[in-house]
């Protein structure tokens, strides 16, 4: 199977004003506005294929949302170009969008004075959906979902785990081939999160549907996706497998000491203080320059130790601190693969 | 054509629904609207029986023309909600527009469909009730034309005040908030089509003429209807122009809109 969507040269660019103050400056604003062009997305090649299910990471105001505006045909790139299963997004609006879903975390399709039910009821009229189709589809993803108990429920009445959970069911009602997810597991508890999950990947396994998933939540893509792009600033750092950039910059391990007593600068070489607190210290050091029984050894040389215990820096950690750190920036622009 | 139809009804049944819900605090809210909105007039009508007239026009005349007026703003108010900038400004700035397009259905039906005010039958009652005062008190020689006219230019008033909703609507994606000045057009019109035109100074007459043609919507078929004389002295068939302004008006307003949503698309503000 071929890429369903290829994105090329694609950038979006925007204006931010800067208004003249107080009510003379509200005059000038009509005539001469000042403004500075911000790229939110800028110039980039990327392509998903068939059935895929790809993250799509950065930090805030990166250009994740942009995108994917874009590809869902609510917003016109400033140049570039998409292919989506055929269609330009933006272009015959009608036919493609009967072939995608969409689920934004921060906002509902269903409507809010209707029961659940109804609804997705609804749904099955605007997107056209045979009976039979509608009656299977609705049959498992209740189940998955476990839409049962709020099926009645007004829209409005729902806590926010059974809303979103609602709007994944509504999201693939019509069998679309393609899901795109804004931050669909944003505000939600861990039990609501691990069902959101199993749904993401069932309907990517079981219905070969291409996903593409945006999130802040980095333990969502570290169980869900094998490929990430990371993006930030309106450009690509890294498209490719998840696992590799981790082993490139997620070397760091934490070691955390409890001291018999309070010393005042139980320095390490090849390890830094990342927290300390009266007799209890952590350090992280990278994996590749020092063994953690090094470390043990050279403390336990100087310092009284009660005890102690080394772990991976958690994957969340790590890609803030690729972000903080821009660490992807330090390889060469353009350059798709992290190098050490 | 038919499915959409088929889809507008069912969105609207909806809004029917659930604004049904407690149906005698609607009721009461239906009557008690009906009676605000019913006591402008009737102190604009105990003020007039000091004068007698205005324009040479008797307060029958004049309620006539107030409550066609009345009625059909009702009636586009109630039909056209979605695209009221106080309801269509939140729903574009919450993003809920963007879920309308993301589904496969015209956009200007699904705006259409998002909002039915069922509480706009006060307005429709007022206006009922103010319309059959004005018949009561004046004479009209009826002729079948008039009579065939009388729901023709209801009708074209309504088509007009949507069109005017719908511009307001399209400014707000530019702006994404109300613009205040629009008020003189929506509710300035609806006003300002509620009295005999010609009484009003010229510039402000030009206005309602040749930026909003408000005047083609009321005070013309009223003077026809009526039988009464036009001191402005226009030719006859402007007299018979309400639904070719009302449709052109729509065209524009249409226009408008659907350059307004491609706008929206290209700036995504």
């Amino acid at each position: 199977m071929g890429p369903i969507i290829q994105a090329r040269k694609l950038k979006n660019d925007y204006k931010i004003y800067k208004d003249h103050k107080g009510y003379i400056g509200a005059l000038q604003n009509l005539f001469d506005r000042q403004f500075s062009l911000i790229h939110a997305v800028d110039q980039i090649d990327f392509e998903i294929q068939s059935g895929e299910l790809m993250g799509y990471i950065g930090p805030n105001g990166a250009g994740k949302s942009t995108t994917i505006k874009m590809l869902t045909g609510l917003l016109v790139p400033t140049s570039g170009e998409i292919l989506i299963d055929g269609y330009i997004p933006w272009k015959e609006r009608k036919k493609y969008v009967r072939n995608i879903g969409a689920v934004f975390g921060q906002r509902t399709t269903l409507w809010w004075d209707l029961p659940m039910g109804d609804s997705l009821a609804l749904l099955k009229h605007i997107y056209e959906i045979p009976d039979q189709v509608f009656r299977e589809n609705l049959g498992i993803f209740k189940e998955i979902l476990d839409l049962d108990t709020f099926m009645k429920t007004p829209v409005r009445s729902l806590s926010l785990g059974q809303r979103v959970r609602a709007d994944f069911c509504a999201a693939l009602l019509h069998n679309p081939k393609l899901l795109f997810l804004d931050e669909p597991t944003i505000g939600l508890d861990v039990v609501a999160k691990q069902r959101i999950r199993e749904f993401i990947q069932f309907i990517n396994r079981e219905r070969k549907t291409t996903i593409l998933l945006t999130t802040h939540d980095i333990s969502d893509i570290s169980k869900l996706c094998e490929r990430v792009i990371v993006i930030d600033r309106g450009k690509i750092l890294y498209d490719g497998v998840l696992k590799d950039l981790l082993d490139t910059f997620g070397g760091r391990r934490i070691l955390s000491v409890e001291f018999a007593e309070q010393y005042p600068t139980p320095n390490l070489s090849n390890a830094e203080i990342i927290n300390k607190n009266g007799n209890k210290v952590t350090y992280s050091f990278m994996r590749q320059s020092v063994t953690a029984s090094k470390l043990i050894h050279d403390l336990s040389e100087k310092y009284r130790i009660i005890d102690l215990e080394v772990h991976d820096q958690p994957i969340e950690d790590t890609i803030r601190e690729i972000y903080e750190k821009q660490l992807l920036y330090n390889n060469n622009d353009g350059k798709k693969n992290p190098s050490s | 054509m038919r499915r959409s139809l088929k889809l507008l009804l069912r969105l609207l049944r909806i809004q029917v629904r659930s604004q049904l819900q407690y149906p005698a605090s609607f009721i009461l809210e239906v009557l008690s609207s009906a009676l605000t909105l019913g006591f402008f007039f009737l102190t604009f009508a105990l003020t007039f029986t000091r004068f007698n007239q205005i324009g040479r026009w008797t307060l029958g005349e004049v309620a006539f023309v107030w409550g066609i007026t009345e009625f059909s703003f009702g009636i586009m108010d109630m039909l056209f909600n979605g695209f009221d900038y106080d309801a269509f400004g939140p729903m574009v700035r919450r993003g809920h527009f963007d879920q309308l397009l993301l589904r496969p259905v015209n956009i200007t039906l699904q705006v259409l469909g998002s909002r039915l005010v069922l509480r706009r039958l006060g307005k429709i009652l007022e206006g009922v009730v103010i319309f059959g005062f004005g018949l009561s008190q004046i004479e009209i020689t009826w002729t079948l034309a008039k009579v065939l006219y009388l729901p023709i230019l209801s009708l074209s008033q309504v088509i007009f005040f949507g069109s005017l909703f719908i511009i307001g609507a399209t400014t707000t994606y530019w702006t994404m908030e109300r613009l205040e000045i629009l008020n003189i057009f929506t509710y300035g019109s609806s006003e300002i089509m509620s009295y005999p035109m010609h009484i009003f100074p010229r510039a402000l007459r030009m206005v309602f003429t040749f930026v909003v043609p408000a005047i083609f919507l009321s005070y013309y078929p009223a003077v026809f209807i009526l039988s009464k004389p036009d001191p402005l002295n226009a030719p006859k068939f402007v007299y018979f122009s309400a639904p070719l302004i009302a449709c052109a008006f729509l065209f524009l307003a249409l226009r408008f809109w659907r350059f307004g949503v491609r706008n929206y698309k290209s700036t995504g503000s």
